[in-house]
């Protein structure tokens, strides 16, 4: 266990400084979501404020983005992955006496730390344009956390595309899952003025979770419940998505 | 206990395509073997299945005593492995990576920073330690990829082509490390190549591999001796016709162990070479052929691969050869 954890923590670190040497890379994921973030809020926050009775739509809006950044930023992990098996390296790693499970965990939790540096990035700007932080500096940590912990668990997504197919173009896709996740979830408005079906499948969708958890920090304060459904939802998703890695990388190492 | 063993080891990639097809091997701890073959005969399957990379569909292979599937952990904590593709990480540096493998080899940590250097240093590479692995050229990627093979003191090291594409001092470079390894270090080293004479200078034991078997095993003097004879080398003028006609005109020489034609040469097999040369040509100056080129050796591997497969190496012909055993050729 201890081996597995210091494997994995050495892998991360690998695959962390081949960001920080490709820093074109991250352009994209930062810019997209602050773009969509000022649009949002520029465009339609005023109306869309007094709509649906949001005092602080900067502030409501904030959770969306840093969703937006993760799923973003967090097909890193997969994509490095396909690069690995193309160069051959990943054979390389195969043939030591690592855990398999660590050679992947190494990239997923990258992707991890990545995330929170955007999710904290983020809360900044959205201080700086008075998005305001009810639950106050402890609540940004608990942001920062829960970034991060999203980040990793929908990186598996990427990851278990990368193993299986080994396309580039196929660990991608894991961008695409996320829009219909978070237009079926609470993200531009209260679920209360939700038609009754779509109010439905919100209800059912790990993200409307995790949009309120991160949403009640900013705009509210403490609420243990919405902090437990948002945890609770990526542990439910990390258990998920860690399922199909482990089955492809079964897949692809026997 | 062999090195490596392996009995009736198969991959099927599918009914058709049989990559490998039933090898068996026992190779002797502290031995150099060569395992020799055309492309796509089978070798870097082979390499996948005893390093546990590849699930044979046929047969048993063990290495050190363990078995490639039941025991693929206790096989990789004892190999070095350097694939034909060296898969290496251009984005980090030569030390980065080989502190990486050291790590994900559970080295101590104490012991890693002076292990990398002395690598770094066998291999001839610290002056380019620090650079980015893609800014190495193809002869310090493969450098890297042995040293990488090697960080952990592997008992039995398995490289795939380690010189294929290489220049002289790039290969003589990797053949000095190996012999040297070898012979100080008492490691088995398990070489794949398509050129003779890598086998021939390294390797105590060989196997020719031809579409997934082997198809002649032994020192490469034993190998040579099985031929048993000269070999004679006739080139004829003209075409296919005249070569089939050359052939028939020199049968009828007495003591001829074979005949065969390859390209545009007669081969003739024949005790005694040199009194044979003579009438050899004579025979084809009766039949009205002529021999542009008439050349006798003593067998070499080549002779060997030829005899067992019915085909050269190709690549040796852009092989490093550096004078082998002085040909006692004629021109006629
Ligand atoms: N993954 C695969 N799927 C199907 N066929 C394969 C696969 N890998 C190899 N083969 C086939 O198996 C045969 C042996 O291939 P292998 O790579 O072992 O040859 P090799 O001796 O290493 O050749 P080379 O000298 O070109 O490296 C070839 O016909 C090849 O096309
Ligand atoms: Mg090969």
């Amino acid at each position: 266990m201890i081996q597995l954890l210091s494997d994995t923590r050495y892998l991360m670190i690998r695959a962390l400084r081949e960001t920080a040497r490709q820093p074109a890379l991250e352009i994209g994921n930062v810019f997209i979501p602050f773009f969509f973030f000022a649009v949002t809020v520029g465009a339609i926050g005023h109306v869309a404020g007094r709509a649906f009775a949001v005092d602080n739509y900067t502030a409501f809006q904030l959770p969306v983005a840093v969703l937006q950044a993760i799923a973003g930023a967090s097909g890193t992990a997969g994509f490095g992955t396909v690069t690995d098996i193309e160069r051959g390296y990943f054979d390389k790693l195969l043939l030591t006496p690592t855990n398999r499970f660590s050679l992947v965990l190494g990239r997923l939790a990258s992707d991890g730390v990545r995330t929170m540096a955007l999710t904290l990035l983020i809360v900044v700007v959205g201080l700086i344009f008075g998005s305001g932080m009810k639950s106050g500096p402890f609540g940004v940590i608990v942001l920062v956390i829960m970034g991060g912990a999203f980040g990793l668990s929908y990186s598996g997504i990427g990851m278990a595309l990368a193993l299986k197919t080994g396309s580039a173009q196929a660990a991608q896709l894991g961008f695409l899952v996320f829009f219909p996740l978070v237009f079926l979830s609470p993200a531009f408005a209260p679920k209360e003025v939700f038609a009754p079906w779509l109010r439905t499948l919100a209800t059912i969708n790990p993200v409307t979770y995790i949009v309120q958890g991160m949403r009640d920090l900013v705009l509210s304060g403490w609420d243990i419940g919405s902090l437990v459904g948002a945890f609770a939802s990526i542990a439910g998703l990390g258990i998920f998505t860690m399922t199909l890695v482990l089955l492809a990388l079964r897949s692809r190492t026997a | 206990m062999p090195a490596i063993a392996a009995e009736a080891l198969a991959k099927h990639f599918t009914p058709e395509i049989r990559a490998v097809d039933g090898i068996s091997l026992s190779i002797d701890e502290g031995t150099i073997f060569g395992f020799l073959g055309a492309n796509g005969s089978g070798k870097t399957t082979t390499v996948r299945m005893l390093t546990t990379l590849m699930r044979p569909t046929g047969g048993h292979a063990e290495v050190l005593g363990f078995d490639v599937v039941r025991s693929p952990g206790e096989v990789r904590k004892r190999i070095g492995v350097a694939l034909q593709e060296a898969g290496l990480d251009d984005i980090q540096t030569g030390r980065e990576m080989l502190t990486l493998q050291s790590r994900l080899n559970h080295l101590r940590a104490a012991d890693i920073p002076d292990r990398v250097n002395h690598l770094l240093h066998v291999v001839d590479l610290d002056d380019s330690a620090d650079r980015r692995v893609k800014t190495y050229s193809g002869g310090m990627r493969r450098r890297l990829d042995l040293a990488a093979a090697l960080v952990h003191r592997p008992k039995v090291v398995f490289l795939d082509e380690p010189t294929t594409g290489l220049d002289p001092i790039s290969r003589d470079a990797i053949w000095r490390y190996v012999a040297d390894l070898n012979k100080n270090d008492g490691v088995t080293f398990f070489l794949t190549t398509q050129y003779l004479e890598e086998a021939d200078r390294l390797a105590g034991d060989v196997a020719i591999m031809d579409a997934g078997r082997i198809v002649a095993q032994g020192s490469p003097s034993d190998l040579k001796a099985s031929i048993g004879t000269d070999v004679v080398s006739l080139q004829i003028e003209g075409g296919a016709d005249e070569l089939a006609r050359a052939e028939q005109a020199v049968r009828r020489l007495g003591g001829i162990e074979d005949v065969r034609i390859i390209d545009d040469a007669v081969i003739v097999y024949v005790r005694e070479g040199s009194s044979a040369i003579a009438k050899l040509v004579l025979l084809l100056d009766e039949a009205s052929l002529r021999a542009r080129e008439v050349t006798l050796k003593r067998p070499t591997l080549d002779d060997v691969f030829l005899q067992k497969t019915g085909h050269h190496l190709e690549a040796e012909e852009s092989a490093s050869r550096p004078p082998a055993k002085p040909d006692r050729g004629a021109e006629s």
